[in-house]
């Protein structure tokens, strides 16, 4: 359980970072590596060259501007889900950083790191899909946003090209609609088993639901949501079933079963916080 | 099978870090992928902090990094560089012990004692951020922190009895509330 | 209690660990503190494939790795683990087969850990894959390959039927059956296994430095493997992380750690690492009991058929080879606390390509019991009797003790009606039947089980050996200190506080004054170590023995020197007076100095010196405790998932020598429980991998997984000295048990009835949406 040997960079600036990750070959982002260094430790992970951008204090901001929420890739689980920003204008956000791992992991983890590493079972990609946010994707030769549906392609693949960095994911603030979360693991701070975002129109019954832990990668389907439980969940059923699930025939029904109950949850989470208010 | 000789760690360069570490000053020669949990105990003898899976689960290493409770098995040493990083070694006071762990004492929350400085490191940072935490808190917090022996109940107990008697002595500072806890901790013995 | 006139003050009472101070100052001294300059560190390169050929082993590429300074393999390191009953010898690394994933083929000695798995990872093993065979059917059946291909895989086959047994049966007016099922588990204790080994240069012995439980075990046992006289090896236990059975055993990689350390001159270490442990630590479980039972239509049990099969993997541990073990003490408990006449008793235990089968807390106890209150709750179902009338029904009064069991055992007295009765009350049990009536209307679905074990402890024979004894020595230092050495293995149990209350009420001195070494074979006697809940008991009797004989010392010689018989004088707070003449007195310190130093004063024929060795067997080769458990579950027909409400426990382990220590081991062992009837699992898929190779996947109960438990205490005394009975396996023995009970019980609308653990929450919305149905 020890990593392979390999070269360490701390760039001081940005650019720097990207110019490392322009020249050297395989090089990985290390920034929490609350995932990456458990794969290091297994030696399933083998990068060459780790640069650590744990330096570079721009990526750590949270802003609001022009209608966007702008969250830095270095800004911490423990950071997100008590910022005041995430907190009023995406709670269910907020609510789902809480989930994540552990008070040790969440102090250290980024959702830069998060995003890149895209476990299909982890909140955050999830959230970011939920929220139609869009992914800022920088490298030597320049900046390309990628909206969040299209940047997760499958099990721990992503759109991501090896120079570039992920400097921040972009939310635009909600206007209209509610989200509610919700999400099953066996033990609390275990990846979800399976969980869900539910977006609700505050006026009709347009809403979303993004699914998690069920398929490769998060899903987002936009449907009419029945203000009937009964119908809802027939139409959560529905949806599920369109997934690819885990191959294992009971474990794929058990995975259906609980995003089913964690989307009624959420939704339910998602009405409510429209009276709150 | 014939023995090969030890040669300098030829392709392994080493670099030199400055670490931070209970406040005290340490430089040394590490390599880059030297754990910052196989740094603290075997190149600065830091047995404390203990290694338990090295996969993140158990919490067994866990320290503070800048007052953060953070697993040093999931860090590189050199990533410590320009942070303060502090060990269950740094939570305790030169004589005795700390008023989180005569409780401990108190309420025989720690058995084989493996995971029992990845617990102090913990529960001390949760003390510093909330003076009063409920069990349900509690709970959660250790759930980073697995121990095999003690079915967690003694644990829960000795955290609430300790953030009772930090409440009620103000307990700003560790030196000050060690030596009277310690007292009483004594006396309470038997 | 105690004998002689003292009134104890320590032993009873809550008093707090002495070990603590170190270990919450982060100072305790675990196997992986021990860093010596020059150390070679080894890595292992371990099997992948769970049975194949060995055609090749290439090190030259891994001894190549700069700072690699040797590889070894079979070739290197010939030590065989042989176990003459069946055949069958472990070679310490794998030579011309492999037969479970996580096998040791080779073995790096490098500079640090990091570059010997850097070179470990360079070492090419060519195999030629073997088909693996993984399950007792496929190990019984014909056309299986044999996993030893000298011997058949069905390496251990007992019968045993009372007289009478098919009469009772066939007369029996009702008649169920089940199949009980305990997947793989194992200890998993914080500290991994580990071993370092250190030759001295200026004597030549051997140091051996090892996380274990039983230190002059494995001392013989090197002794034996590596052919060094024995006063040439000094086994040093220090701080053990934890140990629950697996460290128990002797494992291959200490020998080659012993071996290189010898051969290669220079200190070697090895620190399991937490796949390693996940691959062969000794698993435990893995058993299959086929039951059928006959019952009146009071449900008196009037016989059990057992057809028990044990999977011991790939080959026997040295002394314990785990089925045999769990299979041996399943079915000797099967009765458990019940006058159940009539059993009938098959046992089947196969090898198989999987990681070797040891010693796990409590070992067959937690699958006899699942047995034992399986069968209970079914004559319970069957006759729509409630499952504590039932229980009423069989169970052993206090008139029928000593009782022997159709098992053979014979039963000290113990309070198993009134364990459960008292816990019932504790729980409200009338008033749980009515509210879980009114909760199901509800769509909630909440259920209690209970689990009244007996629990045999201090047995001549366990996983720590066959040593009927303990010894203690205790001696009192010139200036009045104490200091005892016990042959036994800690490894959280407190033992240091334990035995020094004992030795401190015995000898009239602080309990602070009293330092107990344990650990060091040149310094402990010989001595069983710990395992099979037997430390407190013997190790405690000879404690107790050895400080009355101390004690007998002091008052011998403070008589003479008062001038008074010795039925007049007493020990008090470190003085020894004529009784009720405080002025009249000597201190211990007085006494020890005159002892060592003032011999001139000492009476006729007494040795200079205040030392003791004394070896303590109990008179009954087994005590039994007991006590009743019962858990309070919630099940979530939505989510699979169980959440336990309330768990009460009512434990009689004779007389307490430390309350809180007690109800240390009972809190812990009911979170073991939890984790075994719920979340921990060795899985091995088809292909004879092992699955569960993090603590991502094998799941350990955390702080919001265990309830808050209610512990209360009967104290039913043994016939050992003390009255003292063990206690270290009895609530990982019931709380399996009493939590699948309690599933069952709250899923009974649904006809489940668990029979199966770890209980999956996929398994249970099967069971519930009636897509499978369990039993």
């Amino acid at each position: 359980m020890k990593p392979i040997s390999f070269s360490y960079y701390r760039p001081k600036s940005l650019a720097e970072a990207l110019d490392i990750l322009a020249q050297e070959e395989e090089a990985k982002v290390i920034a929490g590596g609350q995932s990456l260094v458990p794969l290091m430790n297994f030696r399933l992970s083998r990068p060459k060259t780790l640069v650590d951008i744990n330096g570079l204090r721009e990526l750590a901001a949270v802003e609001a501007d022009g209608g966007v929420l702008r969250i830095g890739a270095l800004v911490r689980h423990q950071e997100l889900l008590a910022h005041p920003l995430v907190v009023q204008h995406f709670p269910a956000l907020a609510a789902a950083a809480a989930e994540i791992g552990h008070w040790a992991i969440r102090t250290r983890g980024t959702i830069g790191g998060s995003l890149v590493h895209a476990d299909p079972a982890a909140e955050l990609p999830a959230a970011t899909v939920a929220h139609r946010g869009v992914l800022v994707l920088t490298s030597a030769h320049g900046e390309r946003r990628v909206d969040a549906d299209a940047f997760f392609y499958g099990y721990l693949m992503t759109d991501i090209a090896p120079d570039e960095l992920l400097t921040a994911v972009e939310l635009p603030l909600p206007s209209g609609v509610r989200y509610g979360f919700a999400e099953h693991a066996r033990r609390p701070g275990d990846f979800a088993l399976a969980g869900a975002f539910v977006e609700v129109a505050e006026a009709g019954h347009a809403g979303a639901v993004t699914w998690f832990g069920v398929g490769g990668r998060p899903d987002r389907q936009e449907m009419e949501l029945s203000p009937d439980a009964a119908s809802r969940g027939r139409q959560f059923a529905a949806a599920l079933a369109e997934l690819d699930g885990p191959e294992d025939e009971v474990e794929a029904r058990y995975r259906r079963q609980l995003a089913a109950v964690a989307a009624e949850q959420a939704y339910q989470r998602a009405i409510a916080s429209g009276r709150g208010n | 099978m014939q023995s090969v000789s030890e040669s300098a760690a030829a392709g392994r360069p080493k670099t030199s870090i400055t670490l931070m570490v209970n406040g005290q000053r340490h430089t040394l020669d590490v390599e880059p992928r030297w754990l910052l949990s196989d740094v603290l105990r075997h190149q600065l003898g830091l047995t404390g902090t203990h290694v338990g899976c090295e996969q993140g689960v158990c919490g067994s290493c866990t320290v503070l990094l800048d007052g953060q409770p953070q697993r040093s098995c999931l860090m590189f040493a050199v990533q410590a560089e320009g942070h303060d990083i502090t060990t269950v070694e740094g939570l305790t006071p030169e004589q005795g012990l700390s008023p989180l762990q005569a409780a401990f004492e108190r309420h025989h929350a720690l058995q084989c004692g493996f995971c029992t400085p990845g617990m102090i490191v913990t529960v001390e940072a949760l003390l510093r951020e909330n003076a009063d935490p409920d069990e349900e808190t509690i709970r959660e917090v250790l759930s980073g922190n697995i121990c095999r022996c003690t079915g967690y109940q003694s644990i829960v107990a000795a955290v609430q009895d300790a953030a009772r008697v930090r409440r009620e002595s103000g307990a700003a500072k560790l030196e000050v509330a060690a030596k009277g806890q310690n007292e009483a901790a004594g006396g309470e013995q038997a | 209690m105690m004998q002689g006139p003292l009134k104890p003050q320590f032993t009873g009472a809550r008093v707090t660990r002495l070990e603590d101070a170190r270990l919450l100052r982060g100072r305790g001294r675990y196997l992986d503190d021990i860093d010596v300059p020059g150390t070679l560190h080894v890595a292992f390169v371990r099997s992948n494939r769970p049975a194949a050929r060995i055609v090749s082993i290439d090190v030259e590429e891994a001894l190549a790795v700069p700072g690699v300074y040797t590889v070894w393999t079979a070739e290197d390191c010939g030590i065989t683990m042989y176990t003459e009953r069946y055949d069958v010898g472990q070679p310490v690394l794998a030579k011309d087969e492999v037969r479970f994933v996580g096998e040791a083929v080779a073995a790096v000695f490098a500079e640090d850990r990091y570059v010997a798995e850097d070179a470990a990872e360079r070492v090419r093993v060519v195999y030629h894959p073997l088909p693996p065979v993984l399950g007792f059917d496929e190990a019984l059946s014909d056309e299986g390959r044999r996993v030893h291909a000298h011997r058949a895989n069905l390496f251990h086959h007992t019968e045993h039927q009372t007289e009478g047994f098919a009469e009772a049966f066939a007369s029996a007016p009702h008649r169920a059956q089940a199949t009980f099922v305990t997947h793989r588990q194992t200890g998993v204790p914080m500290e991994p296994r580990g071993c370092m080994a250190q030759l001295d240069a200026a004597t030549g012995r051997l140091t051996v430095y090892v996380s274990h439980q039983s230190p002059h075990q494995f001392r013989s046992q090197l002794t034996e493997l590596l052919q060094m006289p024995e006063n040439q090896i000094r086994v040093i236990v220090p701080e053990v992380g934890g140990a629950f059975g697996i460290k128990a055993m002797l494992y291959p990689e200490y020998l080659v750690v012993a071996d290189a350390a010898r051969r290669l001159g220079r200190p070697v270490k090895w620190v399991s690492d937490r796949t390693e442990s996940l691959l062969a630590d000794a698993h435990a479980r893995d058993n299959r009991h086929e039951v059928e039972v006959a019952f009146d239509e009071e449900g008196r049990i009037l016989a059990v058929r057992d057809h028990v099969f044990g999977d011991t993997g790939a080959y026997p541990f040295l002394g314990f080879p785990g089925a045999v073990g769990e299979a041996g003490w399943a079915t000797s408990m099967l009765t458990g606390p019940y006058k159940i006449p009539h059993v009938s008793i098959t046992v089947d235990c196969v090898f198989s390509n999987k990681a070797p089968e040891g010693a796990y807390r409590g070992v067959g106890g937690p699958v006899g019991a699942q047995v034992q209150e399986g069968i209970v709750d079914l004559v319970a179902r069957h006759l729509g009797k409630d499952a504590a009338d039932v229980r009423r029904v069989n169970f052993i009064r206090d008139e029928d003790f000593p009782y022997q069991t159709a098992t053979g055992n014979v039963y000290d007295p113990g309070s198993y009606a009134e364990s459960m009765e008292q816990a019932l009350a504790l729980i409200d049990y009338e008033r749980f039947r009515r509210e879980q009536a009114e909760l199901r209307r509800q769509g909630r679905y909440l259920g209690i089980g209970i689990c009244t074990f007996v629990e045999p402890s201090a047995g001549a024979e366990s996983e720590a050996g066959s040593t009927p004894y303990e010894a203690a020595s205790i001696r009192i230092e010139p200036t009045g200190t104490v200091t005892a050495a016990l042959g036994l293995g800690p490894s959280g149990q407190g033992h240091e506080t334990t035995m020094a209350q004992l030795i401190a009420d015995q000898l009239g001195v602080d309990v602070k004054d009293v330092v107990v070494m344990h650990g060091d074979t040149d310094s402990a006697p010989f001595g069983g170590g710990t395992g099979g809940s037997r430390s407190g008991t013997i190790g405690g009797g000879a404690a107790l023995r050895a400080s009355q004989e101390m004690r007998q010392r002091l008052m011998k010689l403070a008589a003479h020197l008062l001038e008074a018989a010795e039925e007049d004088v007493e020990l008090v707070d470190g003085h020894a007076q004529v009784k009720g003449v405080p002025a009249r007195a000597y201190s211990v310190r007085d006494l020890a100095r005159i002892a060592y130093t003032d011999v001139a004063r000492l009476p006729e024929g007494m040795q200079p010196g205040l030392e003791v060795v004394v070896r303590y067997q109990p008179p009954l080769s087994t005590t039994y405790s007991n006590g009743t458990h019962v858990a309070l579950v919630e099940v979530d027909t939505q989510t699979g998932f169980v959440r336990v409400l309330d768990y009460v426990v009512v434990n009689d382990c004779g007389r307490l020598i430390n309350p809180m220590i007690v109800e240390g081991q009972i809190h812990g062992g009911v979170a073991q429980g939890i984790g075994s009837a719920f979340l921990e699992e060795l899985r091995y898929d088809d292909s004879g991998q092992l699955v569960t190779t993090s603590l991502m996947d094998y799941l350990l109960p955390a702080a919001t997984d265990v309830p808050r438990m209610r512990v209360t205490h009967i104290e039913t005394p043994s016939a050992n000295v003390g009255g003292f009975k063990g206690m270290g396996e009895g609530s990982l023995i019931a709380a399996p048990p009493a939590l699948a009970g309690a599933v069952s019980d709250a899923l009974a609308p649904f006809g489940v009835f668990v029979t199966e653990i770890p209980v999956h929450p996929q398994q249970i919305l099967e069971w519930v949406q009636g897509r499978v149905h369990s039993a």
